[in-house]
């Protein structure tokens, strides 16, 4: 506070004229955009939440390789069926090993999505939100397009890098994605909707629940906990059809349908069923979060 | 300019603000005061659309807050100083707030130089001091060169140059027509800074006149007098027409007479004063006088009603302070 400010007198320059005023313009979605985007810039958290993304997916890319490489060394003796490899390929093809670590970097996603809210609640900052867009909806939006648009971009980053660290070793193995494999493809694009989806699933939940570690924790059991309690559940009562049914409709096991992990479990959707399933959660989330957001005090 | 009609807001039994009907004129600094807890706060967030009405409206320059354009060029607010994510810079917080209006990078740096804020722009605002983050919110208030700046408890936390400032620019801003709206708990900077004052109480207008006319209408003009013969000065000065109060033994508060008065009665009369003095009216004890009904009220209200409890501390402890002057 060393810096002595004086009233402006009349004629100071850096008083407010209202001369100034037409340098202040009306208020429209691609300005509300870019005030998001700088608010999502100007934060550590993103840095981090996203840097650990990338290094996630590239490392467990990575990771996977030298998994499938130790397998194919342990297994060169050994006479594989022709189908037996088919499923293998299934299991451990290139796009398993180029997305691996992607249920990870959902959650570390997730995590930004639901603060990208709650950090505006806890601290007071969507008061200065809601008072530059008095109708809450711009802003709500706002924030669902610039985080679904850099999980976006970012999860395309990652599995680019996964599959440049994962090339040497796979291509040794002769395992390398197949660009023409259509299949191949969509899991891995696949990926990238997965994640935009657990982002936004998050962001609503974090603005129905206004606080950070509630929504974080809500995430987590969401897609992380709740679907292992019912890989366990499954594993040992998979004559049970009703636990079956439940089990492919959780979001997490509905989402992943379309990614290279849906060959995995026992029974699952269609993958394009399952990550409209996906979606149909995320959006009533969303829906009920503007709903709380437009209507409620801020 | 703002208008506020029937202005209502009920959290659950609780009513914070009960009815209000008011005008704040463009041109002058109008100050809006009241004790902890009157609905201070609540009125203003209604205002800028925070808070929404359980009853009534409320509009700004001719409209609801939310209806207008360019909200940032019709109102600049300060609700509290904490409306800052606290892991962003200063100035990265202006920046973000000036892109939903196109207000250019310049004008950021402007309000950072305008509010002294050019040695911390760049620190984050969770270090900031609570004077800091109130200078931040002022920067954040003048960033659209608003036609109306509703300011809550601005001189809250800041040292006594910043107080100063903030009464500067807020009459300064007055002055070139613009509707300034500050609400404060403490009377003596209502005094200082207003030109009109609002009075609220338990959710209530109590007074709504400008700051010279409340001054002048409270009925505390009295004239303080000590003297030894206190009971005989006391029976000749009702006798001609005055209202007498001993106070304790010796001291007499003498209304409706003047000091010259009260002299020339007593040296007539041969009475020995020790003390003479002419006690002027202040705007503090204008506002005790007007919330007095409030306070009593709400005092009786502590028993009978829960969750009020901090209120009715703030207020009992005034009613005590009343109770004093009167006793």
């Amino acid at each position: 506070m060393s810096a002595t400010v004086t009233a402006p007198a009349g004629g100071n320059e850096s008083a407010p004229a209202p001369a100034r005023r037409s340098r202040v313009r009306n208020v429209t979605f691609p300005r509300i955009l870019r005030s998001e985007w700088i608010k999502l810039w100007t934060l550590r958290s993103t840095w981090w939440t996203l840097g650990s993304t990338v290094v996630i997916m590239a490392g467990f890319a990575l990771m996977m390789a030298v998994v499938v490489q130790f397998l194919n060394d342990q297994m060169a003796d050994v006479e594989m069926a022709a189908e037996d490899q088919a499923s293998m390929d299934a299991v451990l093809g290139a796009p398993t090993v180029i997305a691996g670590g992607y249920e990870f970097a959902a959650l570390v996603v997730g995590v930004l999505g639901a603060m990208v809210i709650t950090g505006e609640y806890s601290t007071g900052m969507i008061r200065s939100t809601f008072a530059a867009n008095p109708g809450r909806l711009g802003a709500f939006t706002a924030k669902a397009t610039v985080l679904a648009a850099v999980t976006a971009v970012l999860t395309s980053v990652s599995l680019l890098l996964g599959w440049l660290v994962s090339y040497p070793i796979l291509n040794a193995n002769d395992m390398t994605l197949d660009w023409s494999d259509g299949e191949a493809v969509r899991k891995l694009y696949g990926v990238v909707i997965y994640t935009v989806l657990v982002a936004l699933f998050a962001l609503g939940i974090g603005t129905l629940l206004r606080h950070t570690a509630g929504a974080i924790f809500t995430v987590v059991a969401v897609f992380l906990v709740i679907p292992f309690i019912f890989q366990i559940v499954v594993a040992f009562a998979s004559s049970l059809d009703w636990v079956l049914t439940v089990n492919k409709f959780l979001p997490s096991v509905a989402g992943s349908a379309i990614t290279p992990n849906g060959a995995q479990v026992p029974e699952v959707l269609d993958p394009w069923v399952g990550i409209g399933v996906l979606g149909a959660y995320t959006a009533i989330v969303l829906i009920a979060g503007a709903i709380r957001l437009k209507a409620q005090d801020a | 300019m703002i208008e506020a009609e029937g202005l209502t807001k009920r959290y659950g039994a609780k009513t914070a603000v009960d009815g209000v009907t008011f005008t704040v004129q463009p041109g002058k600094v109008t100050g809006f005061l009241g004790p902890n807890g009157a609905g201070k706060s609540t009125t203003m967030r209604m205002i800028v659309g925070l808070d929404r009405p359980t009853a009534g409206r409320v509009t700004v320059n001719g409209k609801p807050y939310a209806a207008h354009r360019r909200p940032l060029a019709e109102v600049g607010a300060l609700l509290d100083a904490k409306a800052v994510h606290t892991g962003r810079s200063a100035r990265n917080h202006l920046l973000a707030m000036a892109a939903t209006h196109g207000i250019p990078t310049t004008r950021v740096d402007e309000v950072i130089d305008l509010t002294g804020l050019h040695a911390v722009a760049s620190k984050r605002v969770g270090g900031f001091s609570l004077g800091m983050g109130q200078r931040l919110g002022i920067a954040a208030a003048l960033l659209g060169d608003p036609r109306t700046l509703i300011l809550d408890e601005p001189v809250n936390g800041l040292d006594p140059e910043g107080v100063l400032w903030v009464r500067n620019i807020a009459k300064y801003l007055a002055s070139e027509g613009r509707t300034v709206f500050l609400s404060s708990h403490l009377m003596s900077e209502v005094a200082l800074t207003a030109d009109h004052v609002i009075v609220i109480g338990r959710g209530r207008i109590l007074a709504d006149a400008p700051v010279q006319e409340i001054v002048d209408g409270a009925e505390r003009k009295l004239v303080r007098v000590r003297s030894p013969q206190a009971t005989e000065l006391a029976e000749l000065l009702t006798v001609n027409g005055a209202e007498v109060d001993g106070v304790e033994p010796g001291l007499l508060e003498v209304r409706g007479s003047t000091a010259v008065a009260v002299g020339e009665l007593a040296a007539a009369s041969r009475i020995v004063l020790h003390e003479l003095t002419p006690v002027a009216s202040t705007l503090e004890e204008a506002y005790m006088s007007l919330t007095a009904d409030a306070v009593e009220y709400r005092s009786e209200d502590i028993t009978g009603a829960d969750g009020q409890a901090q209120d009715g501390v703030d207020e009992g402890q005034l009613a005590g302070d009343l109770e004093g002057n009167k006793a």
